[in-house]
């Protein structure tokens, strides 16, 4: 192994921008991290280098331990975005400055510097400086300086981010063919999926400071684990359906689940299609392959030897679209497919096969509890309604208890741990902290890992509920009445147009919980204005999309916050959902804010959707 | 190297500003100059050099310089570091710090002597304790230097920190990754960067530091012999009535000038590598 | 075999020469780094010459502060007369370090703790504000002979050639038409004692009323100042430049002058003018014991007869009246006097700079501040 990180954990303030990496690299393997800007990969690498240095974990480098080493006697090749040539020496000098440190002699200084510039494309430039060079060769002698002292390991910093894409296919060429040649260990960090492809022996992915997969690029483009990865590498169609009897259905398309990727019967399942997996045909397809159905062609890009052409079918039944995403207000499955430019597709409606596909693996939702300080009746209340609920939506829960000092949190640790209830979770995540619980449950869900927080309403103050309210992204279950089962669902869409997110949020969790749905609107005066009717329509049809059926019901009232509080009031429903406001309005409406009335007026539990950003 | 010519052919239409130009410089700087010029050699070429070659003025020549190259070297390297913690390290303060000791440009080079004075002189707050230490920095000359330090110490700070700023964090990451130490990086990596600015830094210097007065005027108590800078013994000179002598030492220190800056334009003019 | 090492020579010069012209422009690269290095070298090498560790150090030193008009006859012959007296006594080089500005300039340097021996200042006055400020005593110039006087200079009239105005005396002055310089009072020492001159000049005309006579002279003379300079110099740079038809300044500096050709006015001896009077301080705090005998030889040396006809060849008055007769450049002054005359400084600046010129002249004539 020449390269050993282990749960290399690095913060910037409180916010970790490497989360617990760890990654092992083969000798002479060309490794590829990818993710989007910010999601620490270049952090990753100036730890490896030395630049940075770990808050937790390790890094070796051939066995040897260099995880307080300075970047100096860590042996590691460097080139970074912006080349870092040294203006005031000409390309020779540059190359041979890293043996002259060594104290290599003249003669074997030039006989290495002429093998490098001939190996990098230089030969006969080493007299230039680097304002005369193009920006490309300049990568190239970056190159050639971090490989001149033989380095143990080769660390490549999205070194052609700044160049043409005519260079850069060229560079990328001459990049894999050195690293051949010379068998170094490299890491390469890029935004570029395209890049990651052509150059990597293996690549990983890496989202708000986790691998999340690795894998050679073929496995990782057509047989990805999580959607995470499915979405972020290439173009696709991803279904949600639902598992049973070794088959994962939607609607009418039923595909056979491989036994690694087992599903329990009546468990969620996803599809993930690429467009090149996809055969259009203007005539039924033979049977053997499935098929999803006969849709419209609604666009056409031609792309040279290829078309990208997107077909919108009728929605499948109980199956939910995650990519491409389906806009909001619309129902139908949209499915990409590219085909032969040559293929001419005359009629509008086209018949949309697979000729192959990959289902992913089960992902758990990811929620976060908080029981607070409290009776331990109450407390046993919640911990049981959050058990039944983390059953029933598929979700791992991580219980956060948080203490005032270090004995009490050790008490806390122990009274956690044999409690039967919280033993009965399926595999509980314990975490205690001390000092403040608003604080530390803003500062956990701020990474976005958790799809839900869930909190008793019986130890939340106000002040607490109006911290969160905000400052949380994640959507906050506020639990009230903690026997019910939650079946029925009302989602307040308020006086003006729905948000868009209550609606999703909602209309996914009334999915999952199996419960029914009514949208509530509140008028001033009765009427329904034309703008209003519209936004109903268009949440009812993202429901249906859901495979949702959506009651809606008008109800007039002298303000949203008295209507929703008297429509809870009758009794007829579970859970209230409501959108949060964000930042914005607590600085205008304090406590009058909407949201915080119908949390204070209500005795049902209210989940609060975050106003989503845009 | 080939040399792109940017600049107009001076035309008809481009005689106007030019003319005008040379016009406000003749009676600003050209003339002023001339006439120092004039006035020292009006007593023949031999009153110059009698009036150059006097003890006093052989002193003050030799002590400016000395002044000067002593200011220069230090600052050089005082300066340097300065630029280099302004500009690579981050703490709080750091930009009152900047702006305070960027001061010296602002104020009156007469206001720094008088400060000088009130903390180092021998009624100062800081000198009142040196004294019965049997040391006494004020009227000495290292009172001088002192002074002439504080002044010019913007100078240098101002040519190299903006070098600095521009050199981007990665030029020495990458020197570290190669496996240059911390000093080997500063000697070959941030130091030839700075080249440029040194050179232009140091001669900026050394001209301030010859021709400074204001702060050396009050500090160096104007000792013939021992804390007269040529500055001062044309002052003085003047002051006498000999206007001959001081227009001899100042025609001398002009012509120094005039070298430096010659010095100074090629340095700055060409590239230098 | 001659012609042999000839050849041999030859060939090797050749060669020498050759290299040389080997490249023009590497050579012309050369003298582009080697000019500027060169000249470097040599400005430093220069600079430190005298401080460099082969050069004799003076091993005793005096540090002496005068007055402006002091500085040609201090550096340029009694320094140099007492470190010769001095060589010949004990075979040890002196060497002076001096500075010369205003004496008021001097004063408050002394204030400021500039390392001052000796001090030679042009008012009495002066030397008061040393001993008020506790940096001296009293004693350090009373007790010196002549009570500390060193030399003197009367204060006298300069006009401008063939002296168009005819301008004879003090009272001329006061006639209307006539354009005086005068230096400031409040900054110049010299205009304090062209105002004792001016004023005492009128009570000796008139010895019954002395008082309404020296006021009236003074203010006659200064509704004629139709420019004020802030120095005694200063007021001469503005007569030499054509201003005015009469300038009141020391008799020394116009000596001076004339002794080295360079005075195109006429000296006007007034019948009765004052004569200036010039006061040493010896600053014992600042005397290194080592110092002690050599200041003190010096000191005695400035009142010895070598010295003050040192003084006279420079133009100054000696304070020894025997020493002044036999020099013919003085002008002959009928009547002359002292501050003493008028009360001593003290007095002389109450009552006539501060009480009648300030706040009787000035306000008379509109011009208070």
């Amino acid at each position: 192994m020449s390269i050993v990180l282990d749960r290399l954990t690095k913060l910037f303030g409180n916010h970790s921008v490497v989360d617990q990496v760890s990654l092992e690299l083969a000798n002479g393997e060309f490794f590829v991290l990818l993710g989007s800007s910010g999601s620490g990969k270049s952090t990753i690498l100036r730890l490896i280098a030395g630049l940075l240095q770990p808050d937790e974990g390790q890094i070796l480098l051939h066995g040897r331990n260099v995880t307080h080493l300075p970047p100096q006697e860590r042996g590691a090749g460097f080139v970074f975005q912006n080349y870092s040539i040294f203006r005031h020496m000409n390309v020779a000098q540059n190359v041979e400055f890293g043996l002259k440190i060594r104290k290599i002699s003249v003669e074997e200084r030039a006989r290495r510097r002429e093998q490098l510039l001939d190996m990098v494309g230089l030969a006969g430039l080493d007299q230039r400086y680097a304002d005369q060079l193009s920006g490309g060769q300049l990568q190239r002698v970056a190159l050639a300086r971090a490989l001149a002292y033989e380095p143990n390991v080769l660390l490549l910093d999205e070194p052609f981010g700044a160049l043409d894409s005519r260079i850069r296919t060229q560079l990328r060429r001459s990049l894999k063919e050195v690293q051949r040649r010379l068998k170094v260990t490299t890491i390469l960090v890029t935004h570029d999926q395209e890049e990651a492809f052509e150059l990597a022996d293996r690549i990983g992915v890496i989202d708000r400071g986790r691998i999340l997969e690795t894998g050679r690029p073929e496995a990782l483009y057509s047989r990805p684990r999580s959607l995470f990865v499915a979405t972020f590498l290439g173009a696709g169609t991803i279904l949600v359906g639902k598992a049973g009897s070794g088959q994962a259905r939607f609607g009418s398309l039923s595909l056979p689940i491989p036994p690694e990727s087992a599903h329990k019967d009546g468990e969620r399942a996803q599809v993930l299609f690429r467009p090149e997996q996809v055969v259009i045909s203007e005539e039924m397809p033979d049977s053997g392959i499935p098929v999803v159905g006969q849709g419209k062609i609604i666009s056409r890009i031609f792309s040279g030897a290829f078309q990208r052409v997107r077909v919108k079918l009728p929605h499948l039944p109980e199956t939910r679209q995650v990519s491409p995403r389906v806009p909001f207000g619309e129902e139908g499955l949209l499915v990409d497919a590219t085909v032969p430019a040559e293929t001419s597709l005359n009629r509008e409606r086209v018949w949309v096969g697979l000729r192959a596909w990959h289902i992913l693996e089960e992902p758990h939702l990811r929620m976060l509890l908080y029981v607070g300080k409290q009776e331990p009746e109450e407390a046993g209340a919640c911990l049981g309604f959050a058990r039944d609920l983390s059953g029933r939506i598929n979700a791992q829960v991580t219980l956060l208890g948080v203490a005032e000092n270090r004995e009490s949190a050790d008490e806390l640790d122990r009274l956690f741990s044999k409690d039967e209830l919280v033993q009965s979770f399926d595999q509980p995540d314990i975490q205690i902290r001390t000092g403040n619980a608003t604080e530390h449950l803003i500062r956990m869900q701020q990474d976005g890992l958790y799809d839900l927080l869930v909190l008793d309403a019986g130890s939340c103050t106000n002040t607490m509920l109006m911290e969160l309210l905000e400052c949380c992204t994640t959507p906050l279950l506020v639990a009230r009445e903690k026997r019910k089962e939650l079946q029925h669902i009302l989602i307040c869409t308020a006086a003006g147009e729905p948000g868009k997110n209550d609606v999703r949020v909602g209309g996914r969790l009334a999915r999952r919980l199996n419960a029914s749905v009514t949208l509530l609107h509140i008028t001033g005066n009765g009427d329904l204005s034309s703008v209003a009717r519209e936004h109903l329509d268009r949440a009812s049809a993202t429901l249906r999309g859901l495979d949702i059926s959506g009651a809606v019901r008008i109800r007039q009232a002298a303000t949203p916050a008295e209507g929703i509080v008297a429509e809870a009031g009758e009794g007829k429903h579970d859970l209230i959902v409501v959108g949060g406001h964000g930042p914005r309005v607590r600085s205008l409406f304090k406590f009058d804010d909407v949201t915080f009335q119908v949390l204070n007026g209500v005795d049902r539990s209210v989940l609060v959707v975050p106003v989503e950003e845009e | 190297m080939m040399r792109g010519t940017t600049g107009r052919n001076i035309s008809g239409r481009n005689a106007l500003p030019l003319g005008l130009l040379v016009l406000v410089l003749m009676p600003l700087l050209l003339m002023p100059i001339a006439a120092v010029f004039i006035f020292a050699f009006r007593g023949g070429p031999g009153a110059f050099l009698r009036a150059l070659s006097s003890q006093d003025a052989q002193f003050a020549f030799r002590f400016s310089l000395l002044i000067a190259f002593a200011t220069a070297a230090i600052n050089a390297f005082v300066g340097t570091f300065a630029a280099y913690v302004l500009s690579k390290y981050r703490f709080p303060g750091k930009r009152s710090l900047t702006i305070m000791v960027n001061l010296p440009v602002a104020i009156p080079t007469v206001v720094i002597g008088t400060s000088l004075l009130l903390l180092w002189g021998p009624i100062g707050l800081l000198g009142q304790m040196l004294q019965p230490l049997g040391l006494q920095p004020m009227f000495s000359p290292v009172g001088v230097l002192l002074a002439h330090l504080v002044v010019t110490f913007p100078y240098m700070l101002g040519t190299i920190k903006p070098l600095l700023d521009e050199l981007e964090s990665t030029y020495e990451e990458a020197a570290y990754t190669i496996g240059a130490s911390r000093w080997q990086t500063f000697f070959h990596i941030i130091l030839p960067a700075l080249r440029k600015g040194l050179f232009t830094g140091t001669l900026l210097t050394f001209a301030h530091s010859l021709g400074e007065f204001g702060a050396t005027v009050l500090v160096s108590g104007n000792l013939r012999l021992r804390t007269q800078t040529a500055p001062l013994f044309i002052f003085a000179q003047f002051e006498a009535g000999n206007i001959e002598t001081a227009n001899a030492v100042a025609a001398a220190l002009a012509l120094l000038s005039f070298v430096l800056f010659f010095f100074l334009f090629r340095y700055t003019g060409e590239r230098v590598i | 075999m001659n012609l042999y090492l000839a050849t041999i020579k030859l060939i090797r010069v050749r060669r020498w020469t050759e290299k040389l012209n080997f490249d023009r422009r590497i050579l012309a690269r050369q003298m582009r780094t080697w000019f500027p290095s060169m000249f470097w070298i040599l400005l430093f090498g220069y600079a430190v010459w005298p401080w460099m560790p082969w050069q004799a150090r003076p091993p005793v030193t005096v540090t002496f502060y005068g007055f402006s008009i002091l500085e040609e006859s201090m550096n340029g012959t009694v320094f140099p007369a007492f470190q010769d007296t001095w060589r010949e006594a004990s075979g040890e080089h002196v060497e002076f370090i001096s500075s010369f500005a205003g004496s008021g300039t001097v004063t408050n340097q002394l204030i400021m703790g500039v390392p001052a021996q000796l001090a030679l200042l042009s008012l009495e006055l002066d030397a008061q504000r040393l001993a008020d400020k506790g940096l001296v005593s009293r004693e350090s110039w009373e007790s010196l002979p002549h009570g500390g006087i060193v030399n003197r200079t009367p204060m006298v009239i300069l006009v401008r050639k063939g002296n168009p105005k005819n301008i004879r005396d003090f009272s001329d002055l006061a006639r209307p038409g006539i354009r005086i310089v005068h230096p400031d009072p409040l900054t110049s020492g010299g205009a304090a004692w062209a105002i004792l001159a001016e004023y005492g000049a009128g009570m000796r005309m008139h010895p019954d009323r002395p008082h309404q006579a020296g006021l009236e002279t003074l203010k006659g003379i200064w509704r004629n100042v139709v420019a004020q300079a802030h120095s005694a110099r200063a007021a001469r740079m503005q007569f030499e430049n054509g201003f005015g038809d009469a300038l009141i300044t020391y008799e020394q500096e116009l000596l001076w002058d004339r002794m080295h050709g360079r005075l195109d006015f006429e000296i006007v001896y007034p019948h009765s003018t004052i004569l200036t009077e010039h006061v040493l301080v010896v600053v014992r705090r600042n005397i290194q014991p080592d110092q002690r005998n050599i200041v003190n030889a010096f000191v005695d040396f400035l009142w010895s007869d070598r010295a003050q006809t040192l003084f006279t060849r420079t133009g100054f008055r000696s304070v020894n009246d025997r020493i002044n007769e036999s020099n013919p450049v003085f002008g002959q002054i009928a009547d002359p006097f002292t501050v003493a005359d008028l009360g001593g400084w003290e007095k002389a600046k109450r009552e006539i700079v501060d009480h009648v010129w300030k706040e009787q002249v000035l306000k008379e004539l509109g011009r208070g501040r």
